[in-house]
């Protein structure tokens, strides 16, 4: 189902909310994994704000949708969609960095509700999301499963075990994401370690492929609402975005995979989002 | 110090794994949401009668090991409780970051099942001993390990790890197990079962080596030996209280293990009673290096492990 200029709109605008509330929870501590916090926006906008079925009054509703975040240092866009879908108060974000924040550099499960898997060490969430495609299958479920990897994380040999075993066992209600910014600590995934072309391999692995402008919502949301893409087939979709998006000095520069906030970088920063906000406060009045 | 009732006479060895196997089918008839996990070994690791029983519910991933760690906490994560067996290195030592991370951290309800640990496989080689299993899971948080050593026990492990929820780590050795028990002995994890209350010397055993420190203690008790013998089947959480009150008593303890000494059932002991009651613990295992290929019986010959070893060993320091 395609969106309507107002659903467009919105979802815009969520994007841009939650950018806001990854600057101000590295504004807080200082310095967080910024560039595939801001890369996987749209994905997380998409699920969080048009998809899934979550309650953040019943963060453990058997009915949810699940959505297991395997690249956990992205873990910055996965805490502001919980906040500004209301498992979490606002205020919590000025806690990120702190001793005792429910919001720590990787999630976990055990300090806020709404995480499905303690994450952080690559190569993890494939396997983990695949369990719970297989067990709500199993127990006769509706409930859809989502993960999202990083494509450096693509070179982590778990994945592969992971994906061939979702092909094996048929688990078309598993939507996984890589998120292919192209870049890694260490430079271009391409240079580093390549895992490219990604589409073959993914389809090699007995997966239904769909390749798209990951930082287009109108793109995120159709690929979203197709799925499963092949009845019988977990469906992987490769979405090419910008690390750092939206951040004019940081965008498609690795140095900004984790990010030390100096000052002059930070106002550059709240000038750019306020830069956005106008222009979409000018986009809203064209909508009437 | 209450002792249990068991045989003084060994019954007939049965095969751990059938054992297991026996335990599971049991145990998934009265739990509808126990599922079997195989990773390319079903039938080697006894599941072969529950998977013929409730084929719905048994899950084959071939050789992967590290993922089927995971697929088997997100399936937990949906309220099943899955039993996944394999050979113990391959369930602990290749996949530790994913049993620590996604089982430990998260606190999922999966028993992991490590079959023909310690030199079961005797013949392969280090590769496929398994001797550094429980120093390696011992170390994870909130992991329960038992190390049942009779077949009695084994099907009472399995019965226990069923009910309580968290995860567990569960080992069983291959050889044929002589009984030692009969079937009304209590099996509560995390409580030790006393089975001689003597006063001079405290042997500790756990899994494929009680049956051995069963012989040992009943050939010193015959020469007049007073052996306080314990079968220390759950490794964690150690019953603490009873190894200081049995330190208390005897003033010294024996511990014995098919594993390193290293990390391993002896140095919880040790651990234990540095900090609470300082005692000498000699501990009776695998030493620092990888061991060497030949028959069983051989091997634990040639690591001091055989009944006859354990008791010269116990003569010794008594002396």
């Amino acid at each position: 189902m395609s969106l309507s200029a107002q659903e467009k709109w919105e979802l815009e605008e969520k994007a841009l909310s939650l950018r806001e509330k990854v600057l101000r929870m590295i504004k807080a501590s200082g310095s967080g994994h910024l560039g595939g916090a801001l890369s996987a926006t749209e994905i997380l906008t998409a699920l969080y704000f048009r998809i899934m079925r979550v309650d953040p009054q019943r963060p453990d509703w058997p009915e949810r949708d699940r959505f297991v975040l395997s690249a956990g240092h992205k873990c910055l866009i996965l805490y502001a969609a919980l906040a500004e879908k209301g498992f979490l108060p606002e205020s919590y974000l000025d806690t990120y960095g702190d001793l005792k924040s429910p919001l720590p550099g990787h999630p976990s499960m055990e300090k806020q509700p709404g995480v499905e898997a303690n994450t952080g060490a690559l190569g993890h969430g494939l396997s983990i999301a695949g369990g719970m495609a297989m067990g709500l299958r199993a127990q006769e479920k509706k409930n859809r499963v989502f993960v999202l990897m990083g494509d450096g994380e693509q070179a982590e040999g778990s994945n592969w075990e992971a994906a061939a075993a979702a092909s094996y066992h048929k688990l078309d209600n598993l939507l996984a994401f890589v998120d292919r910014n192209g870049l890694q600590i260490g430079g271009k995934t391409t240079e580093v370690m390549s895992y490219e072309p990604l589409e073959d391999r993914w389809s090699a692995f007995g997966w239904s492929v769909k390749t798209i402008d990951g930082n287009n919502i109108e793109q995120v949301v159709e690929a979203i609402e197709s799925a499963p893409f092949e009845a019988g087939k977990p469906s992987v979709i490769i979405a090419d975005t910008v690390k750092s998006k939206g951040l004019s000095f940081a965008e498609g520069d690795a140095a900004y995979h984790y990010w030390k906030a100096g000052a002059d970088e930070m106002k550059t920063a709240d000038a750019d989002l306020k830069k956005a906000r106008e222009i979409l406060e000018n986009a809203r009045k064209g909508l009437k | 110090m209450k002792t249990v009732s068991w045989n003084r006479t060994f019954t007939e060895a049965k095969d751990p794994r059938k054992t297991f196997g026996e335990a599971l089918t049991d145990a998934g008839s009265a739990i509808p949401e126990i599922i079997a996990l195989s990773t390319d070994s079903s039938s080697g690791s006894g599941m072969g009668p529950f998977a013929k029983k409730f084929p719905e519910r048994h899950y084959e991933f071939g050789i992967m090991e590290q993922g089927a760690i995971g697929y088997a906490a997100g399936l937990a994560s949906t309220g099943l409780i899955p039993f996944y067996a394999a050979i113990a290195p391959f369930v602990t030592a290749r996949p530790y970051e994913m049993f620590r991370n996604d089982l430990g951290y998260m606190q999922q309800n999966v028993k992991v099942v490590g079959r023909c640990a310690g030199l079961t496989y005797s013949h392969l080689g280090p590769t496929h001993h398994s001797l550094d299993d429980i120093a390696i899971i011992r170390t994870i948080p909130g992991v329960t390990i038992l190390n049942p050593g009779d077949p009695v026990s084994i099907h009472k492990a399995v019965q226990a790890a069923a009910e309580f929820k968290g995860p567990a780590y569960i080992r069983i050795g291959s050889p044929p197990m002589p009984g030692i028990y009969n079937g009304d002995v209590p099996f509560e994890a995390g409580k030790g079962n006393v089975l001689m209350d003597g006063t001079d010397v405290t042997i500790i055993a756990t899994g494929t080596m009680l049956a051995n420190a069963v012989k040992a203690a009943m050939s010193l008790e015959s020469e007049g030996v007073s052996v306080c013998l314990i079968d220390m089947h759950t490794v964690k959480p150690l019953d603490t209280e009873l190894v200081l009150e049995a330190a208390e008593r005897t003033g010294r303890i024996v511990t014995v293990e098919e594993h390193y000494v290293t990390g391993g059932l002896g140095s919880a002991v040790a651990e234990l009673c540095s900090a609470n009651r300082p005692t000498p613990v000699h501990m009776i295992g695998v030493k620092d290096q990888y061991a060497s290929n030949g028959p069983y019986e051989e091997l634990l010959g040639l690591y001091g492990l055989q009944a006859g070893q354990i008791a010269d060993t116990v003569r010794n320091i008594l002396k």
